[in-house]
């Protein structure tokens, strides 16, 4: 099978770059974070990777064990985000470029920190009860 | 899981966490080409909401499309799928059978009145007032009838529920049709394919849970997230088309050198899909990556398209079996010959001969 690097489109990098540059300065003016979906987008592989290295890497990466693995990484520039994400089979199901100061999904859930708190009561009570009598 | 349970308790329950499930929603929004700002609001919805009921009823088909919706190993999908939904009736799956199965039925329809989702895969034979397929001594179009009306909405599942499909076939004794054919007062939507993709019917049923309707549909009532293209317009060999390279039979330099298919009949360039996309088995392959051209079998009528499944659209013959084995013996004279009669057959101007 041959292989597609020809597809390379540097003004489709372009175009996606500067859609980057609008939504932080959405981000930057409104606080609103954006994003865009990789995966929706008639990208080839070289194209992808050309817009990843043009992003480059920052200081933050982040891994996310949770029905398979997601690598959340932030560019080179900062409130960029590059995520993509995994199933349980190793496959990429999701790619996006995030603008936001932090990913929605690295933010722990309301419902489970509480839940996770009872989860530490009842473990430390235990120990407490073991340890008492 | 209890009755009133939301999906987000049943989820924390099993130590599902809010990152699960958004990231199941990131997926699924990809996957429905909404844009990816509704993930949050689709998870949002979906930990609010309560188990869809799904009563599903096959007729006159093969169970290829059941089968290939069970053997999707895809753990995100076909775990949360089947805690989203609670599948009321289904009989080749169900425990129960005879007067119990039917009992069962009708105990669903009513706890779920106008709320469920009526599931149909096969065709509906009408001729005879619909004999050739009964479930129960009762006709399929008899059954079709009798629950449509309490369903919130109708999935017809596969080219068969859809569009009548391979029993639609000449000369169709049976006299099948497809769902729509018969129900025109319901919300329909057509999942064609044989088989249907079964992450096609994860979109919809997700995008049903979230946002309580169907999602938007194409003029032929297929989800447009997954039939707005054709197969054509997403496949990877569709360079070579652009650049006239084709294939003239399976096995010549042209095939080995992966290009287009168009001369031994594709049909992607009518046929719209997701097939390119999203892919077979786990994303491992479609037919085309696979080296044979598309048959449009999520098309109406694709059994009996004139020419057959080797006929190309532009009117050619078919796989050139007897002209690749001249051209390979008189060498590329003579294959720049048949590149040239090729060109006059298909009308294409582009046409090359793979050297």
């Amino acid at each position: 099978m041959q292989n597609f690097n020809f597809l390379a489109d540097d003004g489709l990098v372009d175009a996606l770059l500067m859609e980057v540059a609008d939504l932080l300065q959405a981000l930057i003016a409104h606080r609103r974070s954006g994003s865009i979906d990789l995966l929706g987008l008639p990208l080839s592989a070289s194209c992808l990777a050309a817009l990843e290295q043009r992003l480059g890497k920052g200081e933050m990466t982040a891994t996310l064990v949770a029905s398979g693995t997601s690598d959340i990484r932030e560019t080179s520039f900062p409130g960029v985000w590059w995520t993509s994400h995994a199933d349980e089979a190793g496959r990429i199901v999701a790619m996006l470029i995030e603008v936001a100061e932090v990913p929605d999904i690295l933010r722990a859930g309301s419902a489970d920190i509480e839940h996770g708190r009872r989860r530490l009561l009842e473990v430390t009570n235990f120990n407490l009860a073991r340890r008492t009598g | 899981m209890a009755v009133d349970e939301t999906l987000g308790e049943m989820l924390a329950r099993r130590g599902f966490s809010r990152r699960g499930l958004l990231k199941f929603a990131i997926v699924m929004t990809s996957s429905l080409a909404l844009p990816p700002g509704m993930a949050a609001a689709m998870a949002e919805n979906l930990a609010a909401a309560r188990r869809q009921s799904v009563i599903w009823l096959s007729f006159q088909e093969c169970t290829g499309c059941l089968e290939t919706l069970l053997r999707t190993s895809s753990p995100t999908i076909a775990a949360l799928i089947f805690d989203f939904i609670s599948l009321d009736y289904q009989e080749a799956l169900m425990a129960a059978s005879g007067s119990a199965a039917e009992l069962t039925l009708r105990q669903a329809v009513a706890a779920n009145k106008g709320k469920y989702l009526l599931a149909i895969d096969g065709s509906v034979p009408v001729a005879d007032g619909g004999v050739y397929s009964l479930t129960g001594g009762k006709a399929n179009v008899s059954m079709l009838q009798e629950f449509a009306p309490d369903a919130a909405a109708i999935l017809a599942i596969g080219t068969c529920a859809a569009y009548g499909g391979i029993p639609k076939a000449f000369p169709n004794p049976t006299g099948a049709v497809g769902v729509e054919d018969v129900i025109s007062d319901k919300p329909i939507v057509n999942i064609p394919g044989c088989p249907p993709i079964p992450e096609v019917l994860s979109g919809v049923l997700v995008y049903f849970v979230s946002f309580g309707r169907l999602p938007d549909l194409d003029e032929r009532k297929r989800p447009l997230a997954y039939f707005g293209t054709t197969i054509h317009d997403q496949c990877y060999r569709r360079p070579f088309y652009d650049q006239g390279k084709f294939a003239k039979s399976f096995d010549d330099e042209g095939a080995r050198q992966g290009w287009c298919l168009f001369e031994l009949g594709c049909k992607g360039p009518t046929t719209h899909n997701a097939c390119a996309s999203l892919k077979w088995n786990d994303g491992v392959s479609f037919p085309i990556e696979s080296g044979h051209g598309c048959l449009g079998c999520s098309e109406p009528d694709f059994w009996d398209q004139d020419g057959g499944f080797y006929t190309s659209l532009a009117g050619g013959k078919g796989p050139g079996w007897r002209d690749a084995g001249i051209a390979a013996a008189v060498g590329i004279t003579g294959g720049a010959a048949a590149a040239f009669g090729a060109r006059h057959k298909t009308t294409r101007p582009d046409v090359e001969t793979p050297e």
